[in-house]
């Protein structure tokens, strides 16, 4: 029998790097960053009427993540969870984000004044056990800085 | 100047290797499904003031002087709270009724109705009521086919108790 001795054993990994890279790709193309924004922990309500999110090439979105957090008081209070941080300044961040929006706004139309109708939706994902008076203190808050669309977030009851 | 002829060169590729575990480590621990969620989309223009069917004067809702105000025709829907902030009851205009299922079926009577009018539909709703519950009343209101064949998308709220 015959024997092979000192052969040096080279193995080809060339395949295998491919593999690896095949795999990179893949979880590249496929992880969504944007989902950073949301509070996945939030406890959405469930409708039954909720349908998939239809943009219709729109991208112009403003997501806030409504949570009730008490406060050193006992107190429930609105804090919107913005990449995990909560930011109680709810008037001020939104007044912020129109101003923002304007600006973007202004591009297609130059002639859209302050206070004017802004063609942002904004995505309301609350947590279901938000009291109405704090959901209320946001939407308020959006309509004086002239936000008119909007969209809230529910699950749909068939999915688990 | 040298040249190298007939040397066998191998590349290096551990260190390719490292790299490329490396960025696969980051991409399967960072990687998390999103739910898929949906949406229910709305059109909320801040209220207007109120001219109900049988009341032609305007409402105390508008802090505007009731001479230059002429109000529109409006459906005022309130929904009371039980204090763990579920539904304890919902009127439309002065008839009371007992929860969603009376709702959707009292609304598609009077939608029913081509020759009522209206501009506006004001859901007027308790302070410690949950998202949750009113959800189920917006679900009611958004399921209505107005008499013009469009889905009933326009709603304005306002806090009961006028918070």
């Amino acid at each position: 029998m015959a024997r092979r001795e000192s052969a040096e054993a080279n193995l080809d990994m060339t395949p295998f790097l491919g593999l690896v890279y095949l795999l990179i790709g893949f979880f590249m193309v496929i992880t969504n960053f944007k989902a950073a924004a949301l509070d996945l922990n939030m406890k959405l309500p469930v409708v039954g009427s909720a349908r998939p999110v239809e943009t219709g090439g729109q991208q112009s979105l403003l997501i806030l993540n409504i949570r009730p957090i008490e406060n050193a008081q006992g107190e429930k209070e609105v804090a919107l969870t913005t990449y995990g941080a909560p930011r109680f300044d709810v008037e001020n961040y939104i007044a912020g984000e129109a101003q923002a929006s304007l600006l973007t706004a202004r591009r297609d139309n130059p002639d859209l004044q302050a206070g004017d109708e802004l063609p942002t939706t904004v995505v309301i994902r609350a947590d279901q056990t938000t009291p109405f008076r704090l959901l209320d203190r946001v939407i308020r808050a959006c309509q004086e800085n002239g936000f008119r669309n909007f969209a809230l977030k529910a699950r749909d009851p068939n999915e688990k | 100047m040298a040249r190298r002829s007939g040397a066998k060169t191998e590349l290096n590729t551990s260190a390719m290797f490292d790299m490329g575990f490396q960025l696969l480590t980051f991409f399967i621990l960072s990687f998390k499904p999103v739910p898929i969620e949906g949406q229910i989309s709305l059109r909320l223009p801040p209220p207007q003031a109120v001219k109900t069917q049988t009341q032609t004067a305007p409402s105390s809702q508008s802090n505007e002087p009731a001479d230059v105000v002429q109000g529109v025709d409006t459906i005022v829907i309130s929904v009371f709270a039980q204090p763990n902030g579920s539904i304890a009851g919902i009127g439309v205009g002065e008839e009371g009724l007992p929860g969603p299922s009376a709702l959707n079926v009292r609304l598609q009577t009077i939608f029913s109705d081509p020759a009522i009018p209206f501009e506006q539909v004001i859901v007027q709703v308790a302070p410690n009521l949950r998202y949750d519950e009113l959800m189920r009343v917006i679900d009611v209101c958004t399921r209505q086919v107005l008499p013009d064949g469009k889905k009933l998308s326009k709603l304005s709220f306002a806090s009961l108790g006028g918070e």
